[in-house]
């Protein structure tokens, strides 16, 4: 099973992914991209690489077992196959805050914030999997640790699929 | 009426999955002239972001902009909207819609989604 865990910038998938306890091989796409050059270049004005998709999606397939057994760490994570997508979100207040204690610039942390607002990944998830394979997780006030207990539960099958569970349009 | 007598606002449409806002500024965007939100004119939370909301917020709007003197707006949107099989997503387009029908010119159509991103982001055009 390949099982992806996305979600805006500063949602906390790294560290989540890092804490859960399973079989599958955790893999941290953004290290792959930069160490691997899957990428196409910089974007230079918001300082982040172009991911290629292609290149990404061959690599994958070459990952734990052929591709499978897999659980992907990326805010890209729900461009690729996957049999569930695990959608972090936070409220952009804090995911604001978290990003700029994690040393981003303004400029960085206030587009997420407002991407997270808009639902844009939340949104692209449901376009490309469909509400079946989508589990929405709001990390608000919660710890790391009960994260990874929420993404645990979505492996073993003990959770249903959800999405559109919280509402952050006010903060624009 | 020559375009210089024309009085022009901007139509700010945020669309997120679960709902979709839209205020009508001046062309500053310093002064709101009318506000709706998808939580006014429906019952259910998921309808909020639904083609009808949308047109159903614009009707109203449309009277209040009318009402400050604007002929003619200009669109922002930015999100995706509940359905991403079109760009602008069907809230953004019902609103547009529904805008011109009450009359209301509409200029420049820009769409200004954020992008996420840290060290990586997705390719130009990838988005929806
Ligand atoms: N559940 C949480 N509560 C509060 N802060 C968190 C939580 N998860 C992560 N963080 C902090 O927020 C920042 C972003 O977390 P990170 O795991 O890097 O997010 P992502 O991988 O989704 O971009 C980090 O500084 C991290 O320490
Ligand atoms: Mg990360």
């Amino acid at each position: 099973m390949r099982v992806a865990v996305t979600g805006t910038p500063g949602t906390g998938k790294t560290t989540a992914t890092e804490l859960v306890e399973t079989d599958l091989e955790v893999v941290h796409l953004n290290d792959a991209i930069r160490e691997e050059e899957l990428h196409d270049g910089a974007d230079e004005e918001r300082g982040s690489l172009y991911a290629n998709f292609d290149a990404i999606r061959q690599w994958l397939d070459e990952q734990g077992d052929g591709g499978d057994d897999l659980l992907v760490d990326s805010h890209l994570a729900h461009h690729f196959d996957a049999e569930k997508v695990v959608v972090l979100r936070c409220h952009p207040e804090e995911l604001r805050e978290r990003l700029l204690e994690r040393g981003e610039t303004d400029a960085k942390a206030e587009e997420n914030a407002e991407s997270e607002a808009l639902d844009v990944i939340l949104s692209e998830s449901v376009a490309e999997h469909g509400t079946e394979s989508v589990y929405e997780i709001d990390t608000t006030d919660r710890a790391p640790d009960a994260v990874a207990s929420d993404i645990e539960a979505v492996i073993e099958g003990e959770r249903e699929p959800s999405a559109g569970t919280v509402d952050y349009l006010e903060y624009l | 009426m020559s375009d210089n007598d024309e009085t022009w606002g901007i139509a700010h449409v945020h669309a997120s999955f679960n709902n979709t806002i839209i205020t009508i500024t001046d062309l500053t965007g310093a002064e709101t002239v009318a506000k709706s939100s998808g939580g006014s004119v429906v019952k259910q939370n998921r309808d909020e972001s639904s083609p009808y909301a949308a047109m159903q917020m614009a009707e109203t709007v449309a009277e209040e902009v009318k009402a400050a003197g604007i002929d003619g707006l200009h669109i922002r949107v930015r999100g995706p909207g509940g359905n991403l099989q079109q760009n602008p997503g069907p809230g953004a387009q019902a609103t547009i819609r529904a805008l011109a029908r009450a009359g209301i010119e509409i200029g420049r159509i820009e769409d200004v989604t954020p992008i996420p991103h840290d060290g990586t982001r997705a390719p130009k055009g990838s988005g929806f």
